[in-house]
Parts: C-alpha cells; structure tokens; sequence
C-alpha cells in the first residue's frame, strides 16, 4: 500500500466504517504529510471541524488550512472498561477533547501524560502517530514534553 | 393545546435481562395490554408510531390502522412519539394512536450484533472513545471541574434510586438496596462512571395509546393528561461551543412546555429524567432550575431527590436501577404514580409530572436530543 491513491482509498475505506464524512479526507490525507487541518470561512475566519458550512457565511469561501496544532484540554475520560477486543491491553487509556487555538474542538488521544497527571486546561500539542487501521493520526501531548 | 389529548392506555410487558422473548412479540404484548388497559379492540387503533424502526408489526399484530410511521431521535423518540400522536389526532389524522417500543436488548450480543454500551460513533471512536459512558463521561468530568462534583456525588445519584427500586417488584433492584460504599467499591469503568454509574441493556416493551381528551373521559382508565410538551436541539449549543457544559438543549423545550401547560416549576411534583448514566438526572435537575446551577451534587447528598425531598426524581428506580426502555422509563412511571398505581413507591403529591427524553448520540458530542413533556391527572 504505497501509491497515493491506494494510501487514500484505504483513509475512504476506514473514516466509512466509523460512521466519518468523507468531506473530512483533505484532513486525514494531510495528516500523511505532518499537516494538522481546521476548516475555514475565509470571510470571518472562523474556524470548523469536522468539515462544516459557517453559521454565517455558509458555502461562499470554505476551505482546509493549516493549523497551529496547539490547544488545552477542554474534557476528558479515562477508558477502563474494555468495550471491544481491540480495547483489551490497552486500558487504562486517555481520550480527550481539545479546544484548538484556532476555536474548534478535537477528540483525541491524551498520551505522554499518565492518566492521573492529565488536568482540564493543560496546554497540549499535536504529534502524528501510525494508527493501528494504517491512517497516520494526530495525538495530542502535555506541551512541551520532551520527544524521546 | 393544554390537556387537548390524553394517554389513555397504558401496556407494560415483563422487563428484565434474558427474558427470552424477541423484540417484535414484546411490542405485540405491549399493544395488547395497554389496549386491555384501555378496554379497546385493536379496531380502535387508526395511528401506530414505532419508536425506532420496524417495517412488520402491523402485519404480525394484524392491526389496521391508517399510517404507521417509524420515528428516530436517539432516547427522546418516546416524548417525541407522544407529541407526534397528538399532533395527528389534533390534524384529525387519527383517532387512537399508538406509541410503541419493545426490544430485545440482552439477544443483541448473541444474534452478532453490539451491545447498546459499545456503539461507537465517527471518528473518535478511532482513538477509542466508544460507547455511550465515554461520551457522558466528558459532560461529567466537565462538570466536576467546574463545580466540584464528586464521585461520592454521583454516587448519591444511584443510591437514590436503587433506593426507590427496591420497593418495587417489577425493577431490577427489587430488594437490592445499595450504600455508597458499594458504589465506591464497584470498578471503574470511564472515569468518572464505576460501574453503578450506568444503565444496562434490558428486555421489555411499552405501548401508550393517546386520543382526544374527550374520547378519554368515555374508556375505562383514569386519563392521564398531556397539559404540555417541547423540544431543544443541542446542536445550538455545539455551535456556541459550550456542548460539554450542556447535557441537554433544555431552555427551548422547557419555555414551551411550561407556556403550554400554563404552569411553572413550582406546579411539578416529580420529575422522571433521561438516565442512561447518574450525571443525567443531575444536570438536567440543574438545567431545568429546580435546582441552582453547580449544585446538583450536594442536592442529591442531602436527599433532595428522594421521595421526601424538594424534587423526588426518578422515582420507581430509573433506567439506572428499575429497567431500560429508553424514554419509556420515565413516561410508565409518571403515569404510574399519577394513577396512584405505584405500589410502596407511591408518592403522596402526585398529581404532576416532568418526564425528559434524552439521546441521539453523534460523533462529536454526547447527544443531541431533548424533549420535555408534563402530564397531570387533573385536566
């Protein structure tokens, strides 16, 4: 699975069977290339994700930009009960959503961070990491958190 | 539009886990008992509204009525169900509707689908968020970092209503009346839920049959009114981005409930709230003002919620502790107590009734849906 196409088809294939939009594939394809994505009205400059018409200027001039990829933890959980086989072996673990600097919130996994250190209002940073489906996903860690 | 309709049947099959009884036939019982309740034939049945999705019952109840619709708005479809019969009556649609649901939960699992807990929805179920406790947990953990609710907080929630469960037979804590050391005690399972947090799947099945106010004053049961209903969205919220202080969109539901009732607050006597989780009821308690803001943890603490308290809430055990038919739980129950047919749960004031609906989860938040309903036995 190396050509682009195939990469993109797969990314289709995955964001389906989770129930995801493909209006969302510019995201998830950029995630390949270490870009972090947020939908924006380029009139006000508001800022969206998933992908969305702005509640003021609709359609007129909606597109992906870049993004800071910062932000603090607005709320979180921590799983402890293995829902699905796939969850076995890996709790206890952190899902958290983050307001973005640009306004939109993020559901992500909180990692380099123990589940007890984690705090709502810790300021948080974006890393790429392979996900088990084969899509490259961003995580969200403490800022500033050495890299090992 | 106050009191212009009224539930005049009611039908309750057997609820509990592994009944053995598939989903179809539990609503085929369903109808029957709320029509002996009523002292109807299935004649008089002219609308039926399936509460989720079926394309069979008519054929397989060998009923006749005019339309059958399938309706669809997470745990709010009940509430939503009984102002879409009322709508179709008052359009001279339909004389007699029926709101109907029955479910085999617990054969979900065992016929290859996925239990209720584990649906997943969009893209962060990738990053394993699933199942309906994570995505409350956010509106929990929201809350406590605000306001300071605790753990020992929503335990009171469970207590509470195991308390009110252990009295009544039909409930799944019939005579299991739990402390707040044995919520501690049981295992965590989203943090903040433990496993005394939430609700599991049961079998069952509900009918309502609703008519005219008129009509209801000839059959054979006490009617039960409908004095007022509304609606709220919280995707007004979503678009605010204050989604995970918010559990529900109440204020629009509850400003037409009460302005088409005529009534305020102080004219409830009980409220039956949407609890697939024990932060539900809290935060709805808070939303609608019956209790400040913040302060629906140390209400619970003091018993404010219990029968002898300022607001007695989910008062035959709730989904939590009595059994899970979706946003039929509260509606049995108020129509129960406003009967004065509750049994050793029976509340002395009982004349009003606040039930909510509550559901429609969604990739990026808890739930979108909400619907309020009042109902009173006097018109």
């Amino acid at each position: 699975m190396s050509a682009p196409s195939e990469m993109q088809a797969h990314t289709l294939s995955i964001i389906r069977s989770v129930g995801g939009d493909p209006l969302d594939l510019p995201f998830w394809n950029a995630c390949r290339e270490g870009r972090f994505l947020v939908h924006r009205c380029g009139i006000c400059g508001r800022s969206y994700w998933p992908a969305s018409r702005c509640i003021e200027h609709r359609a007129q001039s909606m597109s992906w930009v870049d993004a800071s990829g910062r932000g603090t933890l607005y709320t979180y959980t921590v799983m402890h009960h293995a829902y699905t086989p796939a969850m076995k072996g890996k709790t206890p673990y952190v899902v958290g959503v983050v307001k973005l600097e640009e306004g939109p919130f993020f559901h992500s996994s909180i990692v380099d961070c123990a589940p007890d250190a984690v705090t709502i209002g810790m300021s948080l940073e974006m890393a790429m990491r392979d996900h088990e489906s084969g899509l490259r996903m961003p995580v969200f860690r403490p800022r500033g958190t050495p890299i090992d | 539009m106050r009191s212009a309709c009224a539930i005049v049947g009611l039908g309750v099959t057997a609820q509990g886990i592994g009944l053995g009884i598939g989903s179809r036939e539990l609503r085929a019982q369903a109808v029957e008992l709320a029509l002996t309740d009523a002292g109807l034939e299935p004649e008089a049945i002219d609308g039926y509204i399936h509460t989720y999705i079926d394309r069979e019952d008519l054929r397989y109840q060998g009923l006749a009525p005019n339309f059958s619709v399938s309706m669809m708005t997470g745990g709010a479809t009940p509430v939503f169900s009984i102002i879409t019969a009322v709508g179709a009556v008052l359009s001279g649609q339909a004389e007699m509707v029926a709101c109907v649901y029955g479910q085999a939960q617990s054969a979900r699992e065992s016929l290859g689908g996925q239990k209720i807990g584990a649906y997943s929805y969009g893209y962060p179920s990738l990053y394993g968020l699933i199942g309906a406790a994570a995505t409350h947990a956010l509106h929990a953990q929201r809350h406590m970092h605000l306001y300071g609710t605790t753990s020992k907080h929503l335990g009171a929630v469970a207590v509470t209503q195991r308390r009110y469960a252990s009295v009544r037979p039909e409930a799944i804590g019939y005579g299991k009346p739990i402390t707040l050391e044995d919520h501690q005690a049981s295992p965590m399972i989203a943090d903040p839920f433990r496993r005394l947090d939430c609700t599991r799947d049961t079998d069952g099945g509900c009918a309502v049959l609703i008519t005219t106010a008129e009509r209801a004053k000839r059959l054979r049961a006490n009617p039960v009114y409908i004095l007022g209903a509304g609606t709220g969205h919280n995707i007004a919220n979503w678009h605010k981005g204050t989604v995970f202080e918010n559990h529900d969109n109440i204020a629009p539901a509850k400003a037409r409930a009460f302005g088409q009732a005529g009534m305020t607050l102080e004219d409830i006597h009980m409220t039956q709230l949407y609890d697939p989780f024990t932060i539900s009821p809290l935060m709805q308690l808070e939303a609608y003002g019956f209790v400040p803001e913040g302060q629906g943890g140390p209400f619970y603490a003091d018993g404010g919620a219990g029968p002898d308290g300022p607001m007695p809430t989910n008062t035959g055990g709730g989904q939590l502790s009595a059994f899970y038919t979706t946003g039929f739980t509260g509606i049995i129950e108020a129509v129960l107590q406003l009967r004065r047919q509750a049994g050793a749960g029976q509340l002395k004031r009982a004349d009003t009734a606040l039930i909510s609906g509550h559901g429609m989860n969604a990739g990026v938040q808890n739930t979108w849906a909400h619907a309020t309903l009042i109902l009173g036995n006097n018109q």
